[in-house]
C-alpha cells in the first residue's frame, strides 16, 4: 500500500473530527527553521461539506481494540479498510504540504494499537521528528491518547501547540452505555496534569527566559451529541465547567453519524445538524457574550430552541430588560441584545462618542435589524410599529426557512423508512 | 474640478496636498487616476505631479493626528485599485481632519465608512489569499506559486511568506499584473513577469499534487455536501490555481 492510498483511508477515518482550528499559538518565525503559527489561524482550504481546512488532519492509523459504538473505526465494524502509517511517512507528508501552502500543520489523532502506551509513543516519534529534524516550527495539534502513561503526555507537551483528549460523551452513563472499555477518569485525569503544566510553565517562563513551552495554545476536547439522551442544558453545562475548571480553550460538538451498522436508535439527522449548530451558538455565548449556562437555558426550559437562535431565546424570556437604549447602555448589555455581535457592539461603541446614532447607522454598520429591531430604542425611538408581546414576537423571530430546508424531501424527514439503515441521507444542511 | 494623478500611491497623496492646499470644497472635486478618467466636456482638469516630498507631508500628517493605523487602512484600500478611490480619500480626510483623533473610528459617517470598505474588502481577500496561495515546485526547488487576485495583494504576501517560508526559494506571481515577488533565500525582489509558457515541475510534485487532491475528497463527509456553502466560502473565482479543484 502505497502513501497515497494511506492518506486516503486516514483521512476517511479523521473526518468525523470536528476540530480543525489552528488559531491561538504565537509561534513566531526563526531564520532557518520551516513554519510559523499566526495567531487568528487561516483557511487554507474548504472541504465539499463547507468545513474549513486548515490543519491536515489524519489518524496514525485506523486498527483500533476498542469497540466504542459512535466509532467508524470501532474493532467490530469489519467492512473497513485499516492502514497504518510509518512516522516517517507522516512527516514527509506534512513538510511537503506545508512548503506548498496547502495546509497550516498537522492534527494527529489515532485509534489505538497494542496498547495506548505503544500508541501514544508513535505519535510522540512523529512530532519529535518533525520538531528536532526536520526543524518544523508550524502548527501542531496532538490529540492525547486516554490511559497512556503521563510521561509520554508530558514529552509530548513540549512539541506541540495544542493537546485535546476527548471526552466522547456527556456523561459517565453513556459512556458505560456506548464506550464500555474506556473510562471517565482516564480522559479527566490527564486533561487536569496538562492544566497544571502549563500554569506550572507559564509560571516559569515569566522568571526565566528560556523555558521551553508546553502546550501553548491549550487544550480543547470533543463530544459527541444526539447518540444520547442528554438534554442541552446538561451539555452546555458540561462544557461550562470545562472552560471554568479545566481552563480549555475550546469544547468541540459533533452531531452523531450513523457509522455503518450500529445498534444505536439512527435519530433524525436533520434535527440534529441544527442542534449541534444551536449548541454552537450557545458555546459563543459562553465564551465570548459574557452568559452562564444557567440564563442560556432553564431547568423549565432546558432545550434549545430550534426555531430561534439561543440569544433571542434568552432576550423572549427576560422581556423586562427590553427594549435597550442603543445610545446609552454598556458594551455588556449590547453584546446581550439579539441581532448585535462583538464587532458591530464594538463599532457602536466607538462611534457612539461622535454623537447619538440613528437607525440607518446601525444597519450600516452591521446590525441585524431583522431581530435587533425589537429589542432597541434608539434615541427614544422605536422601529417601525412593532409588538413586542413575546408569543407574537417569537413568530417574527424564526429563522426564515433557507433554500435548502425547503427542499426538505420525504426521504430526508423520515430517513429510517427509506434509506435501508444507510450512513448517507444525501443531506445538505 | 477634476484633478489627475499618475496611479501611484505617492501621487494620489500628492494630489491630497495640492488640493488641502487650494482648499478644494468636498462635493465639487475629484481626484482621479490619469489613465481611467474619461473626459467630460464641462470637465476643468488638472494634472497632478507627483511630488515624493509634499507626498510625505501628507503621510506624516495623518499618522500624526489618526494613527499608524489610519495609515495603513489607507494603503489597503489603495491596493482596492477602486476607480473612485482617489475621491473617496479625499473626502474621507476632509471629514477626518473635522472630526479629530479617533476619527476613523466614526463608521457611522459614510464618508468615513467608504474608505473603509475599500480596505476592508483589500484586507479580507488579503487574509484569504494567505491561506489559498499555492506552491508548485519546479527543477531545482524554486517553489512557484501563480495567483489572480482582485486586488493587488503581491505586497501584501511578501512578509507572510518571508517569515514562514524562510528556508525556501520562492516566485509569487500576479498572472493578471504581470509582477512577481521573487525571494532567494535571503531577500526579496519585485520586477515584471509575464505569464510562463512552459514549467518543469520537481520528480516529487505530481505526487504530492495527487496526494493533496486524495486528502480533499476524503476529508468531506458525503453525508453533509454542501456545494452552495462550499462555493461562497471559496468563491470559484479563485479555483483556476487550487491544485484540490483541478481534476
Amino acid at each position: 500500500m502505497d502513501a497515497l492510498d494511506k492518506l486516503t483511508i486516514l483521512a476517511d477515518a479523521a473526518k468525523y473530527d470536528v476540530s480543525c482550528s489552528s488559531s491561538g499559538s504565537d509561534r513566531k518565525a526563526v531564520k532557518g527553521m520551516l513554519g510559523n503559527a499566526a495567531p487568528p489561524g487561516i483557511c487554507h482550504s474548504f472541504s465539499e461539506d463547507g468545513r474549513c481546512i486548515s490543519l491536515l488532519k489524519i489518524l496514525f492509523t485506523n486498527k483500533c481494540i476498542y469497540d466504542c459504538a459512535y466509532c467508524v473505526n470501532r474493532a467490530s465494524n469489519g467492512d473497513m479498510p485499516r492502514a497504518e502509517f510509518t512516522p516517517d511517512e507522516v512527516v514527509a507528508i506534512t513538510i511537503n504540504f506545508y512548503r506548498r501552502n496547502y495546509i497550516e500543520g498537522l492534527f494527529l489523532s489515532s485509534g489505538v494499537v497494542k496498547n495506548p502506551n505503544h500508541t501514544m509513543e508513535l505519535l510522540v516519534d512523529v512530532v519529535k521528528k518533525l520538531r528536532e529534524v526536520e526543524r518544523f516550527n508550524g502548527y501542531i495539534h496532538l490529540k492525547g491518547i486516554p490511559g497512556a502513561d503521563q510521561r509520554l503526555i508530558d514529552r509530548a507537551g513540549r512539541y506541540v501547540d495544542r493537546m485535546s483528549i476527548n471526552i466522547e460523551l456527556p456523561t459517565t452513563q453513556s459512556l458505560r452505555l456506548l464506550a464500555p472499555e474506556k473510562s471517565r477518569s482516564e480522559m479527566i485525569a490527564p486533561m487536569g496534569y496538562i492544566k497544571e503544566q502549563i500554569a506550572e510553565y507559564k509560571a516559569l517562563s515569566k522568571r526565566f527566559q528560556n523555558t521551553p513551552s508546553f502546550v501553548p495554545a491549550g487544550q480543547s476536547t470533543q463530544l459527541i451529541v444526539g447518540a444520547t439522551q442528554e438534554v442541552d442544558l446538561k451539555i452546555i453545562k458540561i462544557s461550562e465547567a470545562l472552560y471554568n475548571r479545566m481552563a480549555l480553550k475550546r469544547v468541540y460538538y459533533s452531531a452523531y453519524v450513523p457509522v455503518g451498522k450500529t445498534e444505536i436508535a439512527t435519530p433524525n439527522q436533520l434535527n440534529l445538524l441544527r442542534r449541534e449548530h444551536r449548541i454552537y451558538q450557545a458555546d459563543w455565548l459562553l465564551r465570548f457574550y459574557g452568559f452562564k449556562a444557567d440564563e442560556i437555558l432553564t431547568r423549565e426550559e432546558p432545550n434549545l430552541d430550534m426555531e430561534v437562535d439561543p440569544k433571542c431565546q434568552w432576550a423572549l424570556r427576560n422581556m423586562h430588560l427590553f427594549p435597550m437604549e442603543i445610545n446609552r447602555v454598556p458594551f455588556e448589555a449590547l453584546l446581550r441584545i439579539p441581532g448585535i455581535g462583538n464587532v458591530t457592539a464594538r463599532r457602536i461603541m466607538a462611534s457612539r462618542r461622535f454623537g447619538p446614532l440613528n437607525f440607518d447607522s446601525l444597519i450600516k454598520m452591521g446590525v441585524v435589524m431583522k431581530r435587533a429591531k425589537y429589542f432597541i430604542t434608539c434615541s427614544g425611538q422605536v422601529f417601525g410599529g412593532i409588538d413586542l408581546e413575546p408569543m407574537k414576537l417569537k413568530q417574527q423571530l424564526i429563522d426564515a426557512p433557507k433554500s435548502q430546508t425547503s427542499q426538505m424531501s420525504m426521504f430526508e424527514l423520515y430517513p429510517g423508512q427509506f434509506s435501508g439503515g444507510g450512513a448517507s441521507y444525501g443531506l445538505s444542511v | 474640478m477634476v484633478y489627475l494623478y499618475d496611479g501611484t500611491f505617492e501621487g494620489v497623496l500628492s494630489g491630497i496636498y495640492v488640493m488641502f492646499h487650494q482648499k478644494c470644497p468636498v462635493d465639487a472635486a475629484r481626484l482621479m487616476h490619469k489613465d481611467r478618467y474619461q473626459y467630460g466636456i464641462f470637465d476643468e482638469v488638472v494634472l497632478v505631479e507627483t511630488q515624493v516630498e509634499e507626498a510625505g507631508k501628507v503621510a506624516s500628517s495623518i499618522i500624526e493626528t489618526f494613527g499608524q493605523e489610519a495609515f495603513r487602512r489607507i494603503g489597503y484600500a489603495y491596493l482596492s485599485e477602486d476607480e473612485a478611490f482617489g475621491t473617496i480619500l479625499f473626502k474621507c480626510l476632509k471629514r477626518a481632519y473635522k472630526l479629530g483623533g479617533m476619527a476613523f473610528e466614526n463608521l457611522s459617517d459614510p464618508d468615513i465608512l467608504a474608505l473603509y470598505k475599500c480596505f476592508n474588502a483589500v484586507a479580507r481577500e488579503s487574509h484569504r489569499m494567505l491561506g489559498l496561495l499555492r506552491f508548485m515546485e519546479l527543477e531545482k526547488g524554486v517553489y512557484y506559486a501563480p495567483f489572480d487576485p482582485t486586488y493587488d495583494l503581491l505586497g501584501l504576501m511578501v512578509p507572510h511568506f518571508t517569515e514562514r517560508l524562510n528556508d525556501q526559494v520562492w516566485v509569487i506571481h500576479d498572472i493578471k499584473r504581470r509582477k512577481a515577488a521573487f525571494y532567494n533565500g535571503h531577500e526579496v525582489h519585485f520586477g515584471e513577469l509575464d505569464p510562463l509558457d512552459t514549467m518543469s515541475l520537481s520528480a516529487r510534485e505530481h505526487d504530492y499534487q495527487k496526494m493533496w487532491q486524495g486528502y480533499f475528497e476524503h476529508i468531506a463527509i458525503d453525508a453533509r455536501k454542501n456545494p452552495k456553502l462550499h462555493r461562497q466560502m471559496m468563491p470559484k473565482k479563485y479555483w483556476k490555481y487550487l491544485v484540490e479543484k483541478l481534476h
